[in-house]
């Protein structure tokens, strides 16, 4: 018997992501499935708002009625429920005497970025000086938040080599928090200057901060590129879109995105972010940007490889093999390759 | 079983089956014979079509290499997520139950949905809200078999514009020792095969009547929230709750009313406004039953 096909439909989301006129002429049935896609890949939110913009035909059967319905309260639950959990936070940070910074998902919430909308977030990431750790730690755990039992190994993991500390859990409301010091682990080739990133943040209300323009986007490009994983990735590649094309109209932007580029040495993420926010979404990006980052690119060889992987993965035909270089690679660059070998060991070591 | 089901049935493995179970289009498919066996004990009575849409896409599908001759294996894939681990093959038709409850609890947000076991009598529903162990699928299966129409055994879905409570009939979950109570009660109802579930409690699930599945278009008001509690050895008291108390009774058992807004808190608030509400602790069903429906009638 054949086996029954119960795989997500990534190609019918990545045909709607690219151009979103195509929602309206979807059948209920393939729009069903590019909601089941959208969820999984956690693009809910980005789905709904296209959806609301008046492209879900008005003969829609009741049974798709009931469903956006469904989701479109699950999206507004998840931005709630993270405003509510920044409100916790900035209660527990009150009169801490530091800057701290909403970083990713939480911060586009916020700040009401267009990655925020309906958008779930599992961990709230939040970069504090390095020096005030220990305060901002002691701070969450006076506040219910409690470090989840680690081994040893993975202890060390965090405290010596990464840029975070081990999640912090919520005892009562299971909220998740990192507090990093910085955005590229410690073990990293790069090391982007924290406090520049601190000292440029801007208020969004009370003591709550996110990360100027530039900062965002080299951050989502930064994290996109070398720092986690790209298999599954297309979400991260929609935030990249969604920040430049609401930035993008200011001109003051792109001279800053180009300038903190190098000022925070992520001119390589900031050359992949913009070859491909524009290969994969054709996000607008201006000329003179394109031809001054396109120094900054890899040799072609390396760079003829990124395409191929990149395109792969994003869209969800990747191979195993493809998933797996890329995974390496993200590694390669955050840690000497000693320490990669042994931790890509012992990784394999508990999976199995 | 009419040929007409049996020819729709046919298409499990492939193109699937769309049920209708209550206000809500399941879509079924499984390569499993589990599935269909539960479907055709259980579900002759629902509207059945080919097809591949609906509320829900549920597959049951089978384990992979190894897993399909060793130890075989069932994987619930709904709308395209493996909320659960795969379950041993013999549970692959109950896993299909479990696989609905999760969709109900987890993704019908355009009604309220609470925790109940929910029974109807003379258009006024009796809606019994409560954490796993109270009772509450016993006290239900005791009181379908007494005549009450059956709703749920596990959802109140209350229509946050309307205020009323739509049935979702479906085969119910008895454990343990109440398999036998309830069976002893009632020698004409139909069980399915039993089993040991994940926490290793017996468990079997037993057909709703076919008069409360023709009827599953029917919405009715609530007339009652009562809040049962299986004492085993006590006796059989019921008192009145305050109406605050029921409200957190209910918004502590909802699944989603936070979901809603404040659509979803104002529907719980009319709900206990609009209801009688009681606290209920029993042990001897011939007991409850009787001042059931001796509360109900007044």
């Amino acid at each position: 018997m054949p086996r029954l096909d119960v795989a997500l439909d990534l190609r019918l989301l990545v045909r709607v992501l690219r151009n979103p006129q195509q929602l309206q002429d979807l059948s209920p049935r393939e729009f069903s499935r590019a909601i089941d896609a959208a969820e999984q890949s956690r693009l809910l939110g980005w789905l709904l708002a296209h959806a609301d913009a008046g492209q879900v035909s008005p003969e829609c059967p009741q049974w798709l009625n009931d469903r956006v319905t469904t989701a479109r309260a699950r999206a507004r639950e998840y931005e709630r429920s993270i405003r509510w959990e920044i409100d916790r936070l900035n209660r527990a940070f009150l009169g801490v005497g530091f800057r701290w910074v909403l970083l990713k998902g939480a911060a586009y919430v916020a700040a009401a970025l267009p990655p925020g909308r309906g958008r779930r977030v599992a961990d709230i990431d939040v970069l504090v000086p390095q020096e005030h750790l220990v305060k901002a730690e002691t701070a969450l755990r006076e506040h219910g938040w409690e470090f989840a039992e680690l081994d040893a190994y993975d202890a060390r993991y965090y405290r010596e080599w990464m840029h975070e500390l081990p999640p912090m859990v919520h005892s009562e409301r299971r909220s998740v928090i990192d507090l990093h010091h910085a955005i590229l682990p410690q073990s990293s080739r790069l090391h982007p200057s924290s406090a520049r990133l601190l000292e440029r943040s801007i208020p969004i209300s009370d003591d709550v901060r996110v990360l100027c323009p530039a900062h965002m986007v080299l951050h989502a490009a930064a994290h996109l590129f070398h720092d986690g994983e790209i298999a599954g990735a297309i979400r991260d590649v929609v935030d990249l879109d969604g920040l430049l094309r609401c930035f993008g109209n200011d001109p003051e932007f792109w001279s800053d995105f180009v300038r903190e580029a190098r000022a925070l040495q992520l001119t390589r993420p900031a050359y992949y972010a913009v070859r491909y926010a524009d290969r994969l979404l054709a996000t607008p990006v201006r000329s003179d940007v394109v031809s001054e980052t396109s120094a900054w690119g890899p040799v072609s060889p390396v760079r003829w490889l990124m395409d191929a992987l990149v395109e792969k993965t994003v869209h969800g035909r990747g191979t195993p093999a493809a998933a797996l270089a890329l995974y390496i690679r993200s590694h390669w660059l955050r840690m000497p390759p000693f320490l990669l070998l042994r931790h890509l060991l012992r990784k394999s070591v508990r999976r199995s | 079983m009419s040929p007409a089901t049996r020819s729709i049935l046919s298409l499990l493995g492939t193109r699937g089956v769309q049920v209708a179970i209550g206000p809500f289009l399941v879509h079924v498919r499984s390569e499993l014979t589990g599935v269909r066996d539960y479907l055709e004990r259980f579900y002759d009575d629902f509207p059945m079509a080919e097809g591949g849409e609906g509320h829900f896409d549920l597959a049951v599908v089978a384990g992979r290499g190894m897993r399909r001759w060793v130890r075989p294996q069932a994987s619930i894939v709904i709308n395209g997520a493996r909320p659960f681990l795969p379950l041993p093959a013999l549970l692959a038709g109950a896993s299909m139950e479990w696989g609905m409850n999760w969709c109900v609890g987890r993704s019908a947000h355009h009604w309220v949905a609470v925790h109940a076991a929910v029974v109807e009598r003379g258009g006024r529903v009796l809606i019994l809200p409560a954490p796993p162990g109270s009772g509450k699928s016993t006290l239900c299966a005791a009181l379908v078999c007494a005549g009450w129409r059956l709703f749920s055994d596990e959802f109140a879905l209350i229509d946050p514009d309307s205020g009323r409570v739509l049935p979702i009939p479906r085969p119910i979950s008895l454990k343990e020792a109440s398999i036998e109570v309830i069976r002893r009660r009632d020698p004409q109802v139909v069980f399915g095969p039993e089993a040991h579930d994940t926490e290793g409690s017996r468990f079997v699930h037993m057909r709703p009547p076919s008069d409360s599945v023709r009827r599953a278009d029917e919405s009715a008001r609530p007339g009652w929230v009562i809040v049962p509690r299986f004492m085993a050895g006590k006796p059989t008291t019921l008192e009145r709750l305050p109406k605050a108390q029921a409200l957190m009774q209910v918004t502590d058992q909802s699944f989603n009313y936070n979901y809603l807004g404040p659509k979803g808190y104002t529907c719980l608030a009319e709900l206990v406004r609009e209801t009688d509400c009681y606290r209920l602790e029993y042990s001897d069903l011939d007991e409850v039953l009787a001042l059931l429906a001796r509360v109900t009638a007044s």
